[in-house]
């Protein structure tokens, strides 16, 4: 066996290892659900506050701010925050639309990124809990009364919710739509060992006081809601998720705007990581440093190594198919014969691969749908996207070993 | 579904149950693989088995009828087609991972003295008969020491789906086999490959299908003989 082979037998293994380890946990935990006494809302509720950061988000923005509008929840307990933060079109403007609402208040400040905005709102509240919502998102009418019962566990410091692509329209969308899928999965069940290391921007919500014994947020390689959920892991607190809480949050709609999107996660999640390599291994922080973060980091170079192989598995047939047409001419294939159909033992294991993964994006669906039948697009997630993958993951790994830093925009 | 949160500590049976589970996907798909490979190496040695029994039928029936029925022996001339399929088969092990190295050696070697057999009864059914028959041996190296062996071996397929009633036999030049060794020292062929030999004369280094068509015009003529004729002219 070829060098080659050994290592794609090892990537592969540690895959699906990993995809075992979270389906064995799911089985696990899918059954030791909170009992129902300590899922029921608080009573009398907390005040809790909902920061906005704004830049530039005036084509949703409305929306984003008559959803949390819309939540089922007390008028007197809930503030909206809504910070511009130094936008250069009429954000600003649009946003005092709702400024005659008893709940909201709007601060604007010099752009200074999203953390900075995060922290002018955490100054400016005291309520007991505070949510983030990016303005591209929007929310369901209950959800907010489905993630503060999860508070309830006063180790608890942070919830994330459920989140759902918003509307999908062109064929990136789509496939994002199935990758959501797989991450509600992810969400449920990092969060069901202890694990979760994210608290995406749509709708997290936040102890505040610990937030603010953490310092508030901090510039994090424009990955603000990672090194809070690190920083939190860090201290000993945990990280829940309320599949029940629904948001939807629009996606980009171009390969380029999705590019741009994924290089910025990709690379915070890169250096974050080299500022936080002392949780790796660190048996003190359990599945999280032992499973978890190495399988993030190794999933990386994973992706592309396979695609760098893939590529050049495909490189090598097209010469050969154009040396076979250069010096044999083009001629019929014969007729098909069982004998040559691929039976290689790799070839196995990525159907495995496949089949795993898809069984994993129908427990997303059936976690943040109720219905374990996966979206429609999920053959062109499964043929395309891990092609699309390692465009950015590549272009992220160089990035973040030449800190170059990455924009929002 | 219901929330669940849980404290992070690590669940080393949790972790060695995974491992074992992730264990025997991968025995599983190595056992298949292996079960599949195992299948086309018995699947080649039926073929092969097939075609020495062929030959040796020929031989048999070529020595009981002698020279004053040729005709009968061209027009049912039972020289094996399942040589030539036989080739590309053992080219197409040899890419897979997982097969029997030995018994692939084993199988290569067996095949180019079928070829050998092949080559020489169909020599004596011509010599008898007043045959003209073509052929091409192609000796090639998969060292890695041969770089248009690659090209050589495309354009002598290409003749062979041109040409049917072609026969090309491929021999290995580096197989080790005292047989071969023979053949090569009757045509001298040096280890300068790709060599082809055609018409007793050794070619060597990279030929189209053009070349080959110049120096065996003969060629020609087999693009507008019918298949139901002999195998060989």
């Amino acid at each position: 066996m070829g060098i080659g082979a050994i290592i794609t037998f090892t990537l592969l293994f540690i895959s699906i290892y990993f995809e075992v380890f979270l389906l064995m946990a799911f089985l696990q935990h899918r059954f030791s659900r909170i009992p129902a006494h300590k899922q029921a809302a608080p009573h009398p509720l907390p005040h809790v506050a909902i920061i906005v950061p704004c830049y530039n988000e005036s084509e949703t923005v409305r929306g984003t701010v008559n959803s949390l509008l819309a939540l089922n929840y007390p008028k007197e307990l809930l503030e909206l925050l809504i910070v511009d933060d130094g936008s250069t079109d009429n954000t600003l403007e649009i946003v005092q639309e709702f400024k005659t609402d008893s709940r909201v208040r709007i601060f604007t400040k010099p752009n200074g990124g999203k953390h900075t905005a995060m922290n002018l709102g955490l100054q400016n509240t005291s309520a007991e809990f505070i949510g983030c919502l990016d303005a591209d998102s929007s929310v369901a009418s209950d959800a907010l009364l489905k993630v503060i019962p999860v508070f309830n566990n006063a180790r608890v410091a942070a919830v994330t919710p459920c989140i759902l692509v918003r509307e999908p329209d062109t064929m990136l969308q789509h496939m994002q739509n199935v990758e959501y899928r797989l991450s509600i999965f992810n969400r449920f069940i990092l969060a069901a060992i202890g694990s979760a290391f994210i608290t995406p921007g749509p709708f997290s919500f936040f102890r505040a006081a610990v937030v603010r014994k953490l310092g508030g947020w901090r510039y994090a390689h424009s990955t603000e809601d990672m090194e809070m959920a690190l920083r939190m892991q860090k201290d000993g607190w945990l990280i829940a998720n309320a599949p029940n809480a629904i948001v939807h949050t629009s996606t980009p709609r171009t390969l380029r705007a999705l590019f741009k999107q994924r290089v910025r996660w990709t690379y915070g999640w890169l250096r974050n990581a080299i500022d936080y390599r002392g949780m790796f291994g660190n048996g003190t922080y359990g599945n999280l440093s032992i499973i978890v973060l190495p399988s993030a980091i190794f999933s990386i170079f994973a992706g592309i190594y396979f695609f760098a192989r893939i590529m050049y598995g495909a490189v090598r047939a097209s010469i050969s198919l154009v040396r076979r047409i250069e010096y044999g001419g083009i001629h019929m294939p014969s007729s098909f014969d069982l004998f040559y159909v691929n039976t290689s033992a790799v070839l196995f294991v990525v159907y495995v691969s496949i089949a795993l993964i898809l069984l994993l994006i129908s427990l997303g669906s059936l976690i943040g749908t109720g219905s374990k039948k996966p979206p429609l697009s999920t053959p062109l997630f499964l043929l395309l996207y891990s092609f699309l993958t390692p465009l950015w993951l590549g272009a992220a790994v160089v990035r973040a070993i030449f800190k170059t830093g990455v924009s929002w925009r | 579904m219901e929330p669940v949160v849980n404290t992070r500590t690590a669940r080393w049976g949790s972790y060695i149950v995974a491992f074992l589970i992730t264990a025997i996907i991968f025995a599983t798909a190595v056992y298949a693989s292996n079960y599949f490979n195992n299948k086309r190496i018995a699947d080649v040695q039926a073929t092969q088995d097939n075609i020495s029994i062929d030959i040796l039928s020929l031989e048999t029936q070529f020595d009981l009828l002698a020279e004053h029925s040729c005709e009968d022996i061209s027009e049912n001339s039972v020289l094996s087609t399942e040589i030539q399929p036989l080739a590309s088969r053992l080219s197409y092990l040899e890419t897979q991972q997982g097969v029997n190295q030995d018994e692939l050696t084993r199988l290569k070697r067996y095949y180019t003295l079928l070829q050998i057999k092949d080559l020489l009864l169909m020599q004596q059914v011509a010599n008898k008969c007043n045959l003209k028959p073509v052929n091409i041996l192609y000796f090639y190296s998969n060292k890695g020491d041969c770089t248009d062996c690659e090209k050589q071996g495309y354009a002598l397929t290409g003749l062979s789906e041109k040409y049917p009633t072609l026969r090309v036999y491929s021999f290995d030049y580096n197989i080790g086999l005292a047989a071969l060794q023979t053949l090569v020292d009757i045509h001298d062929v040096k280890n300068q490959l790709p060599a082809l030999v055609i018409n007793n004369k050794v070619y060597y280094g990279l030929h189209t299908m053009d070349d080959i068509e110049k120096i065996a015009p003969a060629l020609l003529k087999l693009a507008t003989s019918t298949a139901t004729s002999t195998k060989v002219r």
